[in-house]
C-alpha cells in the first residue's frame, strides 16, 4: 500500500515533467470524447426538435388518407377516393372527433406583380386552422361562409410574403394562382424549417370548395385532417372513423380498409425511428473518432516507453520491481485518459453551446453520451496503456540501461 | 588476508552467451573476493568481460556457472523481485552517462532509490537525499534541475544517488568516461574520500590514470583474471593534477 502511494507520486511526477507529451496524449482522447458527446447530442437534439414540431401540430391529430401502394416508386391509389359525402358523415355523425377538415392538395404557380413562385395550395375547411394549431398573424382565417360560397380568398405563409410581397403585409392584396385571382385575407404564423429541410411556410391555404372548382377540377379529396375531442380519445376516434368510413364505402366485413388513418402517436413513432437511425449513425462516426484517439494514445504510449527505455533501465537498476514499473505506467495512462476524458466532456458541452449560439439549433447535452464517451476513454486508456506498460516492465535492465 | 567482512565473493563464476549455435564464453572461472573498505579498479580492453562481470556483481545478470555471494547473500538462488530488492538495498550504481531523470531536480533524483525501498528503514528520504548531496559537495544545488548542471555536477548527483541508501557496495561503470581530464580527477578524488569514509567501491575503467587512485587493480583478459595487484604508489588529486600539467606542456 505504501509502495502504491509512492508509485502514484512517481507517476504524477512523470506526467508533470513531460507536459507536452502528456498534453499530446490527452489530445486524442479530448477530441474523441468531445466528438462523441457533440454528435450524439446533435442526434438527440434533432430528434427532440422534430418531435416538438410534430406535437406542435396538435397531439390529438388524426390523418385519414386514401390507401396507396408503392409500385416501383410510384404511388398508386388502391381504394376509393375520399368524397364530400365521407366528409359530411364524419363531420355530422362522429362522437369522438372534435373537428374535421377535408384537404385537397394542389401544386400551382403563385403570381403577384412582384414575381412568381411554384408553391403548394391546400384546399381546406375553416376548421383546418384549429385542427393543425396554425395561428394567423395578420388578417384572419376565412369563414364557413367563405367555404360555402367558394370565395376566392386565401392565406399565405411567410415565404410567400417574403418572396411575392416584398416582405410587406399581403393582407388585402391579390395573388393569382395560375389564372385564378385570390384575395389574401391573412398571413399564417411562421413555422420554420422541418428537421429534414422542408419549408413549412411555403404554402397557400384556400377554401377547399374554391380549390376544387377553380384549380383541381376534382370533387374528391386526398386527405382528411381531424382532431379527437381529447388526446386519450384518439384510439376511440380511430375506431369510430374506421366504422363510419367502411359503412360509407359499403365494404364487406372480409374486405380490407381502403383508407389509412395515422395518428399523432404513430407519427411520433415513425419520426422516432428515423431520428434514432440518425443518432446511431452519428454515434458510429463519433466512435470512429474515439477509436482513432485511442490508437493515438496507444502510439504515444509505445513511443514514450521506447523514449523512456533508459529511464526504465535506471529505475530497474536502482531496485524497482517489474510491478513497480507496470503500475507506474498504468497510473500514467489511466490518469491521462481520465483527465483527457474530463476535458473532452468540457469540450463537448462547450461545443454544443457554441453551436447553439451560432445556429440557434439547441443541443441538449445527453447524459448517456457523456457516460459513453468517458467510459470509452477510460477503457482505451487502460487497454492501450497496459500493453506498452507491460513491455516496459519486462525489459531486461541491462538492455534498457544501454539503450541509446 | 584478514577476517574482514567479505562484500563480494565469487567462486569460479562463468557466463556463457548463446547466440544460436555459437557459444561465447564471456567469463570463465572468475574467483574474486572484495572485502569491506576496499577500493578496487577493474581494467581490461573491451571484450575482456569486465562489463559482464559488473552486470553479475550488480545483480542485473546471473552467472551460468559458479557461486556468487553479495554481502553474505547467495545471489544465485534469488528470483527477479529479490534481485530488484537486493540491488535496492546493497548496491549503489554509477553509470558512465549518469542516467539521471531529466527535467527533475537533483534532490528528486537522489531520492529515487528510496522510492523503491520496501524495508521501511528510511524515515526521512528528503533529509537523507540532502545529506548525500552535501557529501558530494552539491549541498547548494539541491533544487537545480539535472539539465541545469554540468557533466561533473551531474555525475556527483549520480554518486549521491548511489550513496543515499547506504549500500554495501558502490559500483561505478566508467564513471569518468564522459568527463574531461580535470573533472575526472575530481570524481576519482571524491571516490577516494568516500572510500576513506568507509565505503567499499568497485569501479570499472579503461583509464590507467584513474585506476591509479584505487587501492587494488584487477585486470581482465578474455574473460579471466589476468593480474590482481595492490597499488603501491596511489595517485592523489595533487599528483594527478601535476601529471596532467606536465603532459600538457
Amino acid at each position: 500500500m505504501r509502495q502504491l502511494l509512492k508509485t502514484f507520486k512517481v507517476a504524477f511526477q512523470a506526467i508533470n515533467k513531460n507536459r507536452t507529451r502528456s498534453l499530446l496524449t490527452m489530445l486524442g482522447i479530448i477530441i474523441g470524447v468531445g466528438a462523441v458527446i457533440m454528435t450524439i447530442s446533435a442526434g438527440e437534439g434533432a430528434t427532440q426538435q422534430v418531435q416538438d414540431q410534430i406535437s406542435g401540430l396538435g397531439t390529438n391529430l388524426l390523418i385519414i388518407q386514401v390507401k396507396e401502394e408503392r409500385r416501383g416508386g410510384i404511388s398508386v391509389r388502391k381504394g376509393k377516393e375520399l368524397t364530400k359525402k365521407d366528409y359530411e358523415i364524419l363531420r355530422d355523425n362522429s362522437v369522438w372527433l372534435e373537428k374535421v377538415s377535408p384537404m385537397i392538395v394542389s401544386g400551382g404557380n403563385a403570381i403577384t406583380s412582384q414575381g412568381n413562385k411554384t408553391t403548394i395550395i391546400y384546399g381546406v375547411s375553416e376548421d383546418y386552422f384549429s385542427i393543425m394549431s396554425r395561428d394567423v398573424d395578420l388578417g384572419e382565417a376565412f369563414s364557413e361562409l367563405d367555404v360555402q360560397l367558394a370565395k376566392q380568398v386565401c392565406l399565405v405563409g411567410k415565404t410567400i410574403k417574403d418572396e411575392l410581397f416584398g416582405g410587406e403585409s399581403p393582407v388585402g392584396r391579390t395573388l393569382r394562382i395560375d389564372k385564378v385571382p385570390f384575395t389574401v385575407v391573412g398571413l399564417l404564423e411562421e413555422q420554420g424549417q422541418v428537421g429534414m429541410g422542408g419549408d413549412q411556410d411555403d404554402l397557400v391555404v384556400a377554401p377547399y370548395t374554391t380549390v376544387q372548382n377553380r384549380l383541381a377540377g376534382s370533387t374528391n379529396f386526398n386527405v382528411f385532417m381531424a382532431s379527437a375531442v381529447t388526446e386519450d380519445k384518439i384510439d376511440d376516434a380511430e375506431v369510430e372513423v374506421t366504422d363510419l368510413l367502411r359503412e360509407s364505402h359499403k365494404m364487406l366485413s372480409n374486405q380490407e380498409d381502403d383508407f389509412e388513418i395515422t395518428t399523432q402517436v404513430e407519427l411520433n413513432e415513425i419520426t422516432g425511428e428515423i431520428t434514432g437511425i440518425l443518432t446511431i449513425l452519428l454515434g458510429a462516426v463519433a466512435s470512429i473518432s474515439l477509436l482513432v484517439g485511442g490508437i493515438g494514445i496507444m502510439n504515444i504510449m509505445l513511443v514514450s516507453v521506447t523514449e523512456r527505455t533508459r529511464e526504465i533501465g535506471t529505475r530497474l537498476a536502482l531496485g524497482a520491481r517489474e510491478s513497480d514499473i507496470l503500475t507506474q505506467f498504468l497510473i500514467e495512462a489511466i490518469t491521462l485518459s481520465a483527465a483527457g476524458g474530463i476535458l473532452g466532456i468540457a469540450f463537448g458541452i462547450i461545443g454544443n453551446q457554441i453551436i447553439y449560439k451560432a445556429t440557434d439549433f439547441y443541443i441538449p447535452t445527453a447524459g448517456y453520451a457523456i457516460a459513453i464517451g468517458f467510459g470509452f476513454a477510460a477503457l482505451i486508456g487502460v487497454a492501450f496503456g497496459y500493453f506498452p506498460a507491460r513491455k516496459a516492465a519486462r525489459l531486461n535492465p541491462i538492455d534498457a540501461l544501454r539503450y541509446e | 588476508m584478514s577476517d574482514k567482512k567479505k562484500v563480494i565473493e565469487t567462486k569460479k563464476i562463468g557466463r556463457i552467451f548463446k547466440n544460436g549455435e555459437i557459444e561465447v564464453h564471456a567469463l570463465t572461472g572468475v574467483d574474486l573476493v572484495i572485502e569491506e573498505g576496499e577500493f578496487v579498479a577493474i581494467m581490461g580492453s573491451s571484450g575482456s568481460g569486465k562489463s559482464t562481470l559488473l552486470n553479475i556483481l550488480g545483480c542485473l545478470d546471473k552467472p551460468t556457472s559458479g557461486e556468487y555471494y553479495l554481502d553474505g547473500v547467495h545471489v544465485n538462488s534469488l528470483d527477479k523481485n529479490q534481485l530488484a530488492d537486493i540491488r535496492n538495498q546493497k548496491i549503489g550504481f554509477i553509470f558512465q552517462s549518469y542516467n539521471l531523470l531529466s527535467r527533475t531536480s537533483a534532490l528528486e533524483n537522489v531520492e529515487l532509490p528510496l522510492v523503491y525501498d520496501r524495508t521501511g528503514r528510511f524515515s526521512n528520504p528528503k533529509e537523507m537525499a540532502k545529506k548525500a548531496l552535501e557529501q558530494v559537495g552539491l549541498g547548494h544545488r539541491i533544487d537545480h534541475k539535472t539539465n541545469e548542471l554540468s557533466g561533473g555536477q551531474q555525475q556527483r548527483v549520480a554518486i549521491a544517488r548511489a550513496l543515499v541508501n547506504d549500500p554495501a557496495l558502490i559500483l561505478a561503470d566508467e564513471a569518468t568516461g564522459n568527463l574531461d581530464s580535470k573533472t575526472s580527477i575530481d570524481i576519482a578524488d571524491l571516490f577516494v574520500r568516500l572510500n576513506n569514509a568507509g565505503k567499499t567501491i568497485l569501479m570499472i575503467t579503461h583509464e590507467p590514470e584513474i585506476a591509479q587512485f584505487a587501492k587494488r587493480i584487477v585486470t581482465f583478459r578474455d574473460g579471466r583474471v589476468l593480474t590482481d595487484e595492490i597499488i603501491e604508489n596511489r595517485s592523489t588529486k595533487e599528483s594527478a593534477l601535476r601529471d596532467l600539467e606536465a603532459t600538457a606542456q
